[in-house]
């Protein structure tokens, strides 16, 4: 079979568009792609009952964060805290707001304010963390007589991004 | 032209998957948050006694307590719409031996949101503040003494017990 000039290099292009292609496919994403692990215990933690006058801020059990972001190079990474809503009880509800954090070491990790519309920064950093890193973060409720009988509970979602 | 289409598709394959290769790494962990709130009442009283002083009927018909207003707070944790109740009960008549001045003789006055004027009862505890739902609420109450002629002269006491209750 013969083919005219034309018709083979039509080919070639097709083929090298084709093999550029998967190329592209295969080494890419396995450049580009880090290693992230972020793991948080204990998953459940309970704030105490306790008199408002004589303990405005009631603390939970510490929480420790472990983490690495590998194959990062000089990019950033964050973990980031989000609520999934107030602290609810049937139709009563405490403003998640009233929870806050203290964090260590700082840096990389930093206190903040619990919100349910806006991830907030728990800790961030620029390039590798080969090892496996911890932090520990201190959730603390503000007390307060105006807060309805009840048994509250909500969740927070911490997430690790490295862009 | 086919070849220059050919190349453009190509070349936006590449970009493409570069895109996605350089796309945000994500990982994510839950932790669930709980708190008990429980059913808790607390009050305060600025003070402890109420002193009426001696005084002319005539001019002085209702005698106010010497240490003047009693500040009250009272702090609950109730159920959502709940109710909160202070109230207050008189251990007796006012005594002095045998003599008595009936304790309906001493009436209160109030400020404050909730609070409520009443008077003194020995049998039946009467209101002295009511809300709905948890809160810290403060507030003062005022004794005040009916004088009349004919009270025997003595030294009369009583005690009352006031009562803040969060359902």
């Amino acid at each position: 079979m013969s083919m005219s000039p034309m018709t083979m290099a039509r080919r070639q292009l097709l083929v090298l568009a084709a093999v550029t292609s998967a190329l592209s496919l295969m080494l890419v994403p396995a450049v580009g792609a880090q290693d992230l692990l972020l793991t948080i215990t204990p998953a459940t933690i309970s704030f105490a009952s306790a008199d408002p006058d004589t303990t405005p801020s009631i603390a939970a059990p510490a929480i420790t964060v472990r983490y690495h972001v590998r194959n990062n190079d000089t990019g950033s990474w964050q973990i980031s805290l989000l609520a999934t809503s107030d602290l609810t009880a049937g139709t009563a509800t405490i403003g998640i707001n009233n929870v806050t954090w203290t964090a260590s070491p700082a840096p990389p990790f930093q206190a903040g304010t619990l919100s349910r519309t806006l991830a907030q920064t728990l800790a961030s950093g620029t390039g590798t963390v080969q090892g496996n890193r911890t932090g520990t973060v201190v959730f603390s409720l503000a007390n307060s007589w105006t807060y309805n009988v009840g048994s509250y509970s909500t969740s927070v979602v911490f997430t690790l991004t490295a862009p | 032209m086919k070849h220059a289409r050919v190349l453009v598709l190509g070349i936006a394959v590449v970009v493409l998957a570069a895109m996605q290769g350089l796309g945000a790494a994500t990982t994510t962990g839950n932790v669930t948050v709980s708190v008990t709130v429980s059913a808790t009442a607390k009050l305060a009283l600025s003070g402890s006694t109420v002193t009426f002083p001696n005084a002319d009927p005539d001019t002085s018909p209702s005698i106010a307590a010497t240490e003047g207003a009693i500040t009250i707070t009272a702090k609950g944790k109730t159920s959502t719409g709940a109710a909160i109740a202070l109230t207050i009960l008189a251990a007796d008549d006012l005594k002095s031996g045998t003599d008595t001045i009936a304790i309906s003789n001493v009436t209160w006055t109030v400020s404050g949101a909730g609070f409520a004027a009443g008077t003194m009862n020995k049998t039946t505890a009467q209101t002295v503040g009511s809300w709905t739902g948890s809160g810290n609420r403060s507030g003062t109450q005022s004794y005040a003494l009916a004088n009349n002629w004919n009270y025997a002269t003595g030294a009369y006491t009583a005690t009352a017990t006031y009562t803040l209750t969060a359902p």
